[in-house]
């Protein structure tokens, strides 16, 4: 991977072949969850986090925001998603993307953290593993991955605004 | 990250921070106007897997704060465990709830006590 940097106005990264398979499986996934497939218990913790209560203490108030915005909360991450499907390049390659596709790439590597995280049981304290012995260490290593594709994809788009004022 | 809520430090923000002063006259009934006024707030709670420069870049996308803002409410989320992000009726703490939930941010709004 190379990481994301700031070429103009567009956001340039570039994947290897494993590494633009493992993202496209993650959208499938991800896909999945949003679209109420997928029904395992560990799902509905992901769901929870991806959705999380807009009110807490409240149910009446948390149940009023539920009918408000889950909605359009599921379309956003959905178009999101497509947004990321459809400029990735499935065999790897570069990258090209423009302020909107950027966007979506970052709520969408976001919301595959957020997943991940949650299945695996992230803290403060977790570290990156030392070496890839289990299928958790695996999954971890997936995990710091997306976050370094993010972590550079912040920064990137935090000096384009840098550059624009 | 366990914090004590009332020790939670309280940003001005946008000129609306906590319970306007009630009006002082014989005939006005001061819990209710004072429950009346107290407006809504969004807080934005700290979770392990949000990148620190992530959640400072979502606070200055959606709210528009400068960095220094936007850094300073980040850190208070790490080191206190949330932080209120925006205060005002309650019809647009929901909206700024679900502007943030679209980040993936963990937040949620309440009245403010």
């Amino acid at each position: 991977m190379k990481p994301f940097r700031r070429r103009g106005d567009s956001y340039v990264a570039r994947l290897d072949p494993a590494e633009a398979g493992i993202v496209g499986l993650l959208l499938d996934q991800l896909e999945q969850l949003l679209s109420g497939e997928d029904e395992d218990v560990e799902g509905d913790e992901v769901l929870a986090r991806l959705l999380p209560e807009g009110h807490r203490g409240d149910p009446h108030l948390a149940a009023d925001y539920r009918e408000l915005t889950r909605d359009s909360l599921v379309a956003g991450k959905s178009d999101d998603l497509a947004a990321v499907r459809a400029t990735l390049p499935p065999d790897g390659g570069t990258l090209h993307l423009d302020a909107d596709q950027a966007g979506a790439w970052l709520r969408t590597t976001n919301d595959l953290r957020l997943a991940l995280g949650t299945r695996l049981g992230i803290s403060a304290d977790t570290e990156p593993p030392a070496e890839l012995v289990s299928e958790t260490d695996q999954q971890l290593a997936v995990y710091y991955w997306l976050t370094a594709v993010q972590g550079s994809l912040v920064d990137s788009l935090a000096a384009g605004r840098a550059a624009r004022r | 990250m366990g914090v004590d809520p009332a020790s939670a430090r309280r940003p001005k923000l946008g000129g609306v921070a906590g319970p306007l002063a009630p009006t002082r006259s014989p005939e006005t009934v001061v819990e209710v106007d004072a429950d009346l006024d107290r407006p809504w707030v969004t807080i934005v709670w700290d979770d392990p897997v949000n990148l620190m420069t992530y959640v400072t870049y979502v606070f200055q996308e959606l709210f528009g704060y400068d960095e220094a803002k936007a850094t300073e409410l980040m850190l208070q989320v790490h080191q206190e465990g949330r932080a209120i992000v925006s205060s005002g009726p309650r019809e647009r703490m929901e909206h700024d709830t679900s502007r943030l939930h679209a980040y993936g941010l963990w937040a949620s709004y309440q009245k403010d006590t």
